[in-house]
């Protein structure tokens, strides 16, 4: 909008209210150098004491040091110069004389604020439950490691797997609208589904990531094949967790849904640590197929790739399906989409 | 007397106020209250035997909104801090630095792998303190918490400051 096309009067209205908001104050300032030539405005905003004309910048106001003399027009967006007050500045060089312009923010600022507090400490007490999770996956490591359940040498073993990984999708703008309680309580019901249906068929929690999981079969002892025991997995996490939605979305609730990824070849596997902060690893090629299958899999989808379908024996319900795989390239792979 | 502008930088929640705090206030404190904009802080200190006043910006995290490297003009040095608990915080660190570096050019830093106290949640590899030290930077693990060598790291810095 061209600021000449409005009418004058309603300029002047707007410029009077949002003059008053903002309580500008504005050094004019000798070019190419510190000197204020003139004060104008609401300095006692900004300032304990009045700064006069013939002081320098720096002199009223200590924190703008070295930034002088002007080469450039810049922005101080939030600066807290007086306690619990913030204050954007704009320096505007112009052909005359520069210029120093002071407006209060504090209100617009103390409400983001909130939304910023919110979305910060989501990140810690994410990062904080996923480290718990993965201290409980290392001590299990640890028991099995005892019971003789996990036998590698340090130098690694190399053996077939099948790995999954499982992701909750759309977490992350759920995340930044809701309260740190709800998230975690949210993050808690959907980890429970994934964790479950993998440790209820023969699947290792390798570690937490973020919102999701992601899990070996085929390591752990097993009356099953271990790519038929990560299928199984995938789809009772899927079964899991459109039951949860259900029960969700008749409490009122908001829903979430998970997209997994399975691959399967050969991988090395390792312990690393000792004592109580025993890590499993598991390295191979297809560990990274199986995450990027993950991530290209839709709310509701098990995408695997053909080594796993192959040993599935190829399963009627599986549609073929050409992907464009980050780093990897066009993959051929196959898919199963639950029907919630 | 000599006065230096100093940047503390790094990802949200990363302990910036709380190491700024124990530094200049001797304190600490559990809650997390994040920072909007910019907080400035002063402390005297003795370096090489001079006096320096060292002007602290404690910086918002780059995490809700980018930091403006309008904010960096005029500074002499930089703090870069990580938590020691959270690995994707270097590469936030990694990645604040090198916009910086475009667009100031290269200015002395130290990296302050913090939040040394928790030690059954440490999380950061030797070869990931490797790669910040290949940068040239010295790195030092501190907490803001117990106070272990927040006073001494700023203190280098100064030293670094002073003799260039
Ligand atoms: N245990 C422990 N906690 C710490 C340490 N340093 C900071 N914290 C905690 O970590 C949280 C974040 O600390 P802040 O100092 O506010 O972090 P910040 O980097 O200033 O965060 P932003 O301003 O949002 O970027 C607070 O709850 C602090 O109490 C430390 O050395 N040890
Ligand atoms: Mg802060």
């Amino acid at each position: 909008m061209n600021v000449q096309q409005v009418p004058d009067i309603i300029f002047s209205t707007i410029a009077k209210n949002s003059f008053q908001a903002l309580a500008p104050a504005w050094f004019e300032i000798k070019t190419n150098s510190e000197e204020i030539l003139n004060v104008g405005g609401e300095w006692q905003h900004y300032f304990l004491e009045q700064p006069v004309a013939g002081q320098d910048v720096s002199q009223a106001c200590e924190m703008l040091i070295g930034m002088l003399p002007m080469t450039e027009n810049f922005e101080l967006p939030q600066m807290q110069l007086l306690e619990h007050c913030y204050t954007d500045i704009f320096a505007i060089h112009d052909t005359n004389s520069d210029w120093l312009l002071f407006c209060d923010v504090t209100e617009k600022t103390n409400q983001l604020q909130t939304y910023q507090q919110t979305s910060n400490d989501l990140i810690l007490i994410k990062d904080r439950l996923s480290r718990t999770l993965n201290r409980y996956v290392g001590q299990e490591v640890s028991e099995r490691v005892n019971k003789g359940e996990l036998k590698f040498d340090a130098a690694g073993e190399r053996r077939e797997i099948s790995t999954l990984f499982v992701d909750i999708r759309g977490f992350t703008p759920f995340n930044e609208c809701n309260d740190a309680q709800v998230v975690m309580q949210t993050l808690n019901a959907y980890m429970n589904c994934m964790l479950d249906s993998i440790m209820g068929n023969a699947g290792m929690v390798d570690k937490i990531i973020g919102d999701g999981v992601m899990a070996v079969f085929g390591v752990l002892p097993s009356q099953n094949h271990y790519t038929h025991d990560a299928f199984s997995a995938a789809q009772q996490i899927q079964t899991a967790v459109a039951q949860l939605n259900e029960q969700r979305l008749q409490a009122g609730l908001d829903i979430l849904g998970v997209g997994v990824g399975i691959a399967t070849g050969e991988a090395v596997l390792g312990i690393l640590g000792t004592h109580e902060r025993r890590a499993f690893t598991a390295i191979g090629r297809h560990v990274n197929l199986a995450a990027r299958l993950e991530s290209n899999a839709r709310k509701g989808e098990i995408l695997m790739d053909e080594a796993t379908y192959i040993a599935l024996e190829k399963p009627h319900a599986l549609i073929a399906v050409t992907l464009a795989l980050k780093d990897i390239g066009e993959t051929q792979a196959y898919a199963l989409l639950s029907n919630s | 007397m000599i006065q230096k502008k100093i940047c503390i930088l790094g990802a949200a929640g990363v302990g910036k106020t709380s190491l700024t705090a124990r530094f200049v206030f001797s304190k600490f404190s559990d809650k997390y209250l994040s920072t909007m904009g910019v907080k400035i802080d002063r402390k005297q200190v003795e370096a090489s035997g001079q006096v320096v006043n060292m002007m602290l910006w404690d910086i918002h995290g780059e995490e809700y909104k980018k930091i403006p490297t309008s904010y960096l003009r005029g500074a002499s040095g930089i703090v870069t801090v990580i938590d020691g608990t959270r690995p994707n915080t270097v590469n936030v660190a990694h990645k604040i630095l090198q916009r910086v570096n475009e667009e100031l050019g290269t200015l002395p830093n130290i990296f302050l792998i913090n939040k040394s106290d928790l030690e059954d949640d440490w999380n950061i590899s030797d070869a990931m303190i490797q790669t910040l030290r290949d940068s040239g930077a010295p790195v030092y693990l501190t907490s803001a918490k117990s106070g272990d060598n927040v006073e001494s790291s700023f203190l280098q810095l100064a030293e670094m400051l002073l003799n260039p």
